[in-house]
């Protein structure tokens, strides 16, 4: 439906502009370097580069010359910043500077070129030979260090990386009582790291894409060549490869990109700040798309009920986690409905309370100046400005929002006569509740305002018209090919064993959801614990 | 792409998909938006007769909101009353009930009305016509509870309620406390209709009265109201009233009071659970119907001393339990007779075991109620003697009291 009205848009601006065919900025440019090569001339090879990548004044070229007969040229380059200096003068200078002065460099040696220079003196872990310079470049902006020898069309790239980043913590948007409290960080090597660690198994597959033609971001894709379909794979491969934009900074970017529903209200696309969770979405037959400079890991596909999962539903015992995976969805129809639902009874269905809660209902409105409809409307809209406010503001400040919020809102409003104390008591409820599913949070506004204002026009006829109308957007959801609503919509009963309830570990032979390949089974079907057997 | 699809649903699909959209929202019917502070919440009604007209005066006790703040969040406004009484005479109901707004600038409202206090001299002249409203309109519901009220309904409903804020809302509690003493039926609107709308139709209702009591004045439940059809043709004082409920099986608590075995001191019982079965029978062309009370009972308090829980004295007790049952459901076949009003549904019964033969039955079935043969049998037990089973003024005891 929304296609529908972006395609008219689309339609009418195109009336007002004549068509030109997309033109990508940066396509004459590569394509000039593409197939050039590095010279024998060490002096032409630097002033290339310099013409590059300009005069930075992060960019350092040190020239230097070492062995001693014949004295061989050489040059090294890199950003400052990004490598670890003090493991280039360990590892690059000071062999070549020394070792090679004090051992006397042979004929052979120097004849043999740059293959012989990284085996015998270069003490670093990581090297390759290139001989083209746009790779160069590409690798000295991302932080690795060039070689470059006079009379030698080859280069070396030296993987010395190194620079600040923030290290492992807590993660913020996803804390638990019990579980592990690591969180990935804005690096995308430690992060891969992390899951490494985490599935030790050699079919971890981690695949490596580079998009966006300016920001150069390094994306992996993970899975476990094992459990995963091959078609989900392939299919994000192409979605990855589409992806011809300039910039990628965050997750977010990616996401909108190559989800299935790009005017949904609903993300298609999950994703978490937790290794734990990453790792045990893997294993349950998704991939992870990993994305350097944010700790936010995208999983795919995802469906609608990951939104009322939690982590620590699986550390802890299955009846409390049960009972918390149903006040989950009882918290997110609240967190929806809560208002709607008030507005309903206040301005329709005044029959369907009980008599002493009407009367309540009504000595509380009398004197408020607005219909129920706006009064909520208001609220809702109050809430979400303190929310924002909250958020965005420095933390010393934030304390003052808070303040105001509870003591202008919750106490002058309503000794005020503006607003009544039943409506505070119900968009607290709903604020509350909206943030027991985070997963859906910003989902949830646009739902609440347009529940609140179809109750104000019909009442509970409008609320139900409001959610059938998300029922059937809900059903017609993809992602990636797999049903949004599943195991629900289409019905799967295997899969209800981690819906609405969690059911322990050892009755969870199979792997949910038909995600993965095979007969999906994870584990021996009766590892129930038996009860002590009589000793032998 | 093809351009006769909108995200993958063709045209005919999409319009058919809006047209049950546009059916979802036009079909439901009633529309109507209104806020809570424009509505008028009746809490209760009552109907009196204008004496010498064909016209009646229709009470309305409107809930007033702003005086029912509680005193922490709202101030509260000083000297308002809870409730306004509305009155308004005029010759149909929903005439009235529309002619209240020309004074009241709120609607009435009667979802939730609690109570409808229909008066005596309204009643004896016919009610079929003056609930027609009460049943026909959207707004009203069956489960609003009738009362016929002694004397004028208007002062019942502007008696001042003793712990509820609202009158209204005090004789509804009242009602529901019958429950406890079983001395009248609980009657709402729908059991009303119900049995006026029966062949042999005889409605029964609370009585409810204002009493004179040391000065004050204090409504109470007084005895059952006996409908013939809709007009009111007699009354059932509360021992009858018990009598009449231990047949029809609704009796569900209440006191019985007898004497202690070999004493002229009372004991009171408690009835815990009560049942009735009524068989009709015609046997040679004579009608006869059999009732089958069974009853269980606790000891409550007893004022004589001897010791009840024997078990020859607690025999003795459970059959002057029987008798005294048995003198109550007697009394008021007697007195249904004498009124010739079939309350306990002893003509439903015959309909419902002969149903040919009731054709023939239901023309003069006043006559034929009236002469009916009813055999009562009554099987009671007592189960506990409550937490002690000597009294505490036990013969046995050092002292003795003498209590009045």
């Amino acid at each position: 439906m929304f296609r529908f009205f972006f395609r008219k848009f689309n339609y009418l601006t195109g009336l007002f502009k004549t068509k030109k065919p997309p033109k990508h900025e940066n396509s004459g440019e590569t394509e000039g370097t593409d197939d050039l090569k590095f010279h024998r001339s060490l002096k032409r090879n630097l002033s290339l580069l310099k013409s590059t990548l300009g005069e930075s004044c992060d960019l350092i070229l040190r020239e230097f010359s070492f062995g001693t007969e014949p004295e061989i040229y050489a040059a090294l380059i890199f950003i400052d910043g990004l490598v670890d200096k003090a493991m280039i003068n360990e590892s690059i200078l000071q062999p070549l500077l020394y070792d090679t002065r004090l051992a006397g460099v042979d004929q052979e040696f120097s004849l043999a070129g740059m293959k012989a220079i990284s085996r015998r003196m270069l003490a670093a872990g990581e090297v390759k030979l290139t001989d083209k310079p746009d790779k160069a470049i590409s690798h000295i902006l991302a932080g690795d260090s060039l070689l470059l020898v006079d009379k030698d069309s080859q280069a070396l790239i030296i993987n010395l990386r190194g620079w600040k980043a923030r290290s492992v913590e807590d993660p913020k948007t996803e804390s638990v009582v019990r579980g592990p409290r690591e969180g990935f960080t804005e690096t995308l090597l430690t992060n891969t790291a992390m899951l490494r660690r985490k599935l030790k198994e050699p079919g971890l597959r981690i695949e490596s894409f580079v998009i966006g033609k300016r920001t150069r971001t390094d994306v992996a894709l993970v899975y476990l060549q094992e459990i995963v379909k091959p078609g989900l794979v392939e299919e994000i491969r192409q979605r990855l490869r589409r992806i011809d934009t300039d910039s990628i900074l965050e997750s977010g970017y990616i996401e909108e990109f190559i989800e299935d529903h790009p005017f949904s209200l609903f993300a298609t696309i999950g994703n978490s700040e937790k290794p734990d969770t990453v790792a045990a979405k893997i294993l349950e037959g998704r991939a992870a798309i990993l994305i350097d400079g944010t700790p936010f890991v995208l999983t795919v596909p995802m469906l609608f009920i990951e939104n009322f999962q939690s982590a620590e539903d699986y550390y802890s015992r299955p009846y409390f986690s049960s009972l918390v995976r149903m006040l989950r969805f009882l918290s997110f129809f609240i967190s929806i409905m809560a208002p709607a639902v008030y507005v309903a009874l206040n301005t329709f269905h005044q029959e369907l309370l009980p008599t002493p809660l009407l009367i309540t209902m009504a000595s509380a409105h009398e004197g408020v100046p607005f219909p129920s409809v706006v009064e909520a409307i208001g609220m809702v809209v109050v809430f979400e400005i303190l929310r924002e406010a909250g958020i965005r503001l420095p933390r010393p400040v934030g304390q003052a929002i808070s303040i105001v919020g509870a003591l202008v809102i919750g106490e002058a409003a309503v000794s005020a006569g503006l607003v009544g104390a039943p409506m505070v008591i119900v968009v607290s409820l709903m604020a509350i509740s909206s943030f027991v599913v985070p997963a859906q949070l910003d989902a949830g506004v646009v739902i609440r305002l347009i529940l609140t204002v179809l109750a104000g026009f019909m009442g509970a006829l409008g609320i139900s018209i409001g959610l059938l109308f998300i029922l059937i957007h809900l059903c017609s959801l993809s992602s990636f090919g797999y049903p949004y609503l599943s195991p629900l919509s289409p019905f799967s009963p295997g899969g209800l064993k981690d819906v609405f309830v969690r059911v322990p570990f050892w009755a969870m032979s199979k792997r949910p959801y038909r995600l993965s390949r095979h007969d999906g089974l994870r584990q021996k079907p009766d590892l129930m614990p038996l009860k002590a057997s009589s000793k032998e | 792409m093809k351009k006769d699809n909108i995200a993958g649903i063709s045209y005919p699909k999409l319009f058919f998909f809006l047209l049950l959209t546009l059916t979802l929202i036009t079909l439901p019917g009633c529309w109507n938006r209104r806020e809570l502070d424009t509505l008028a919440i009746v809490a209760g009604a009552a109907i009196d007769k204008i004496p010498g007209e064909e016209k009646i005066r229709i009470t309305a006790q409107v809930i007033n909101p702003s005086a029912m703040q509680s005193p922490q969040t709202g101030e509260m406004s000083a000297g308002a009353k809870e409730y306004v009484n509305f009155s308004e005479t005029g010759t149909t109901v929903f005439e009235v009930a529309r002619k209240i707004t020309t004074f009241s600038s709120r609607k009435l409202y009667w979802p939730h009305n609690q109570v409808l206090i229909l008066s005596e001299d309204i009643c004896k002249h016919g009610i079929s016509h003056w609930i027609d409203f009460f049943i026909r309109d959207h707004e009203t519901r069956l489960r609003v509870k009738v009362l016929v009220s002694e004397g004028e309904a208007r002062s019942i409903l502007e008696k001042e309620a003793a712990l509820e804020k609202l009158p209204a809302r005090e004789i509804g509690e009242i009602v529901d406390g019958l429950a406890s003493t079983s001395i009248a039926p609980q009657t709402t609107l729908r059991d009303f209709l119900c049995r006026m709308l029966e062949d042999s139709g005889a409605p029964v209702a609370p009585l409810i009265s204002l009493k004179e009591k040391e000065g004050k004045k204090e409504t109470q439940i007084s005895g059952t109201a006996v409908f013939k059809r809709t007009r009111l043709v007699g009354t059932l004082d509360p021992f009858e009233s018990r009598g009449f409920l231990f047949i029809t099986g609704k009796v569900q608590s209440g006191i019985i009071l007898i004497k202690c075995p070999g004493s002229e001191d009372l004991s009171s019982l408690e009835i815990i659970n009560a049942g009735s079965e009524t068989v009709p029978l015609i046997k040679d062309g004579k009608l006869s119907v059999t009732v089958k009370i069974t009853e269980e009972g606790n000891l409550g308090c007893q004022m004589c001393g001897s010791d009840l829980t024997k078990p020859q004295t607690w025999q003795l007790l459970e059959e002057k339990q029987n008798k005294a049952i048995l003198a109550e459901a007697m009394s008021s076949v007697k007195k249904a007779q004498e009124l010739r009003a079939d309350i306990f549904g002893f003509g439903e019964a015959f309909h419902r075991k002969y149903p040919l033969k009731w054709n023939g039955l239901k023309e003069n079935w006043d006559e034929h109620f009236a002469n009916l043969e009813v055999n009562i049998e009554v099987e009671s037990h007592l189960r506990r003697s409550g937490q002690i089973s000597l009294p505490p003024h036990h013969e046995s005891r050092y002292y003795k009291e003498n209590h009045l």
